[in-house]
């Protein structure tokens, strides 16, 4: 299902991400890649599929991007240390997964050191805290190193898991999107929250909804 | 009258062409029997001091480092130190007599022989700016560019004046103006941004310039101490040679309206910085009126470009769009999406360099001074 969002930040103009070029019909054959697209607000995103689309792939292909109240495909990442980490293993407890832009980046370092300075109140609630980014293991390694991050660091390299999961981009895709989500002990989406430019508050509306779940 | 001038010159890429680049030390002879060849030789001589010349860089700083000498600005890149770097000894004599070439001496002129395959990177110079430091001083060509853009401007705002008075139109012209006054604030903060946070010595053509902003941090003073002509001569010569076509080819009341007062802030950006760096006690009353009205860039807001870690507040002429760029993070934006186009990180997002870092003036400097 398509979510009705608006950009939270203060520049109302800004469309974020590109949008697809091609109409999403079952009688044209949908892209190899996976594109999201933001049009005055209102998300759609397209994940790969088939040259004949059937209607339930159609479904699965138009509403493959995460939202609230969905269940987030599974994915497989090289955490900081280069060990495979999956998204079925957090499963059974409440899980906040962040997709930020780069390590080393101002915003970023914010935000993870946000996280960092609030861990232990993550950790009262029960919740699980990864980061994502596009970064190698090496970088993510450094950085966590270098601003003692006691969470995970997953290397998203291709970006494959943030169009899987339809993370919008910024100033038309030049800018990989900051958005956070936190994920219930049962696998549910309770909350998708996009912040590219005030990164703290990512951690001030996550701890608020993992207090009420 | 029989001149001969022969020059020694060990070439550099930033030579006229007409002087090809050697790598070993090499001898050439002119000899002129002619007025006119005279004359060429004189203008090659005034060209080589002039390009050697302190007072005549091309691509001076916009900001306050004093410079020792003038260096070209590939030696900024290439010099292992900061000497100064004079190229050439000249010597010269003539004589009148046209009988025998056996009694020229010839001019001579040594290059310094620079060692081949020498790498260089420059340093900044920590020595610290004295107050009487020449490079501090205005010279005959720092006056000469000054009156040079003063001259421009007042025409662009006379053509303004003077077509609004024609047409009996001021409404816009005024308006135009004021935008003008308006985007030469942008401006300032965007060049401003650019030099501060990409680039160094080594960039071509503005390699000085980056350089001029790295020292101005580091001695932030300095720029009160800059005499006005010396301060504005190069955004003077700039705005000379952009404003003056548009001069003479276009008369609308409007745009020269625009152009005159958005090149004249441009201008005199340097001495509003200057003043922004002026302690109040210091400053004529009504610059301070100004400052404390919005109108010109407060010392207060300037202040805070100068603190770690230097990224905000960059406008320097009335600071208007300071706040606005600085609350939606617009410079940050920027630099993150050019950090994912191009891989370049902004000066910025590092911790600041010694280069950066002010160096306080103590009360007792100042007295030694």
């Amino acid at each position: 299902m398509a979510s009705l969002t608006l950009p939270n930040h203060y520049l109302p103009t800004l469309l974020r991400s590109h949008s697809p070029n091609y109409p999403c019909s079952q009688n044209l054959p949908l892209p190899s890649t996976p594109s999201n697209s933001q049009f005055f607000g209102l998300k759609l995103s397209h994940s790969p599929s088939s040259s004949i689309p059937s209607s339930s792939t159609l479904r699965g292909s138009i509403f493959a991007k995460v939202s609230k109240g969905s269940k987030p495909p599974n994915f497989t990442l090289k955490d900081q240390n280069g060990k495979n980490v999956s998204l079925s293993s957090f499963k059974g407890k409440p899980l906040v997964v962040y997709f930020y832009p780069a390590d080393e980046t101002p915003g970023c370092t914010k935000q993870a050191c946000a996280f960092r300075d609030s861990y232990e109140k993550f950790k009262k609630a029960g919740a699980v805290v990864v980061g994502i980014s596009g970064d190698d293991a090496s970088s993510h390694k450094a950085f966590a190193s270098k601003y003692k991050l006691p969470f995970t660091l997953l290397s998203d390299e291709g970006n494959k898991v943030r169009k899987e999961w339809g993370v919008p981009g910024d100033f038309f895709g030049s800018l990989p999107g900051r958005e956070t989500y936190v994920i219930d002990k049962n696998g549910v989406v309770q909350l998708v929250y996009n912040n590219q430019f005030q990164p703290e508050k990512h951690i001030d509306e996550t701890l608020k909804i993992l207090q009420s779940l | 009258m029989y001149v001969s001038l022969r020059i020694d010159n060990i070439t550099h890429p930033s030579f006229p062409p007409h002087y090809s680049a050697f790598s070993h030390f090499h001898k050439i002879t002119i000899s002129s029997t002619t007025t006119i060849e005279y004359l060429q030789i004189l203008y090659i001589l005034l060209f080589l001091t002039q390009k050697f010349d302190s007072s005549s860089s091309s691509t001076l700083p916009m900001y306050s480092l004093p410079h020792h000498k003038y260096t070209p600005s590939f030696y900024h890149k290439v010099g292992k130190n900061r000497q100064p770097f004079h190229p050439f000894r000249i010597f010269y004599s003539t004589t009148t007599t046209s009988t025998s070439k056996s009694n020229v001496t010839p001019l001579v002129i040594e290059p310094k022989l620079v060692p081949a395959g020498s790498t260089v990177v420059t340093t900044v110079d920590n020595r610290r700016p004295m107050n009487n430091d020449p490079s501090l001083q205005s010279t005959w060509s720092h006056r000469a560019w000054v009156t040079f853009g003063c001259t421009t401007l007042l025409i662009s705002l006379g053509e303004s004046i003077k077509g609004a008075m024609d047409l009996n139109m001021w409404a816009e012209p005024i308006v135009a103006s004021w935008v003008g006054y308006i985007l030469a604030d942008l401006g300032s903060g965007v060049s401003h941004w650019v030099i501060d946070n990409y680039g160094d010595d080594s960039t071509p053509i503005v390699g000085a310039q980056i350089e001029a902003f790295q020292g101005h941090h580091k001695w932030p003073w300095t720029i009160t101490r800059r005499e006005f002509a010396n301060n504005l001569h190069a955004l003077a010569r700039a705005v000379t040679f952009m404003v003056l076509p548009i001069v003479l080819v276009c008369h609308d009341p409007v745009v020269q309206g625009f152009v005159g007062v958005c090149s004249g802030c441009i201008m005199f950006s340097q001495q509003f910085h200057a003043w922004a760096h002026g302690t109040k006690s210091r400053l004529p009353p009504l610059v301070v009126a100004l400052q404390e009205a919005g109108v010109l860039v407060s010392r207060s807001q300037h202040a805070a470009h100068h603190r770690p870690p230097y990224n905000n507040n960059y406008c320097t002429v009335s600071g208007v769009w300071n706040e606005f760029l600085d609350k939606h993070k617009v410079f940050e934006a920027l630099e993150m999406v050019l950090y994912f186009k191009t891989g370049v990180k902004p000066r910025s997002w590092s911790e600041p360099a010694s280069g950066w870092i002010e160096e306080i003036e103590t009360s007792s400097q100042v007295q030694a001074q």
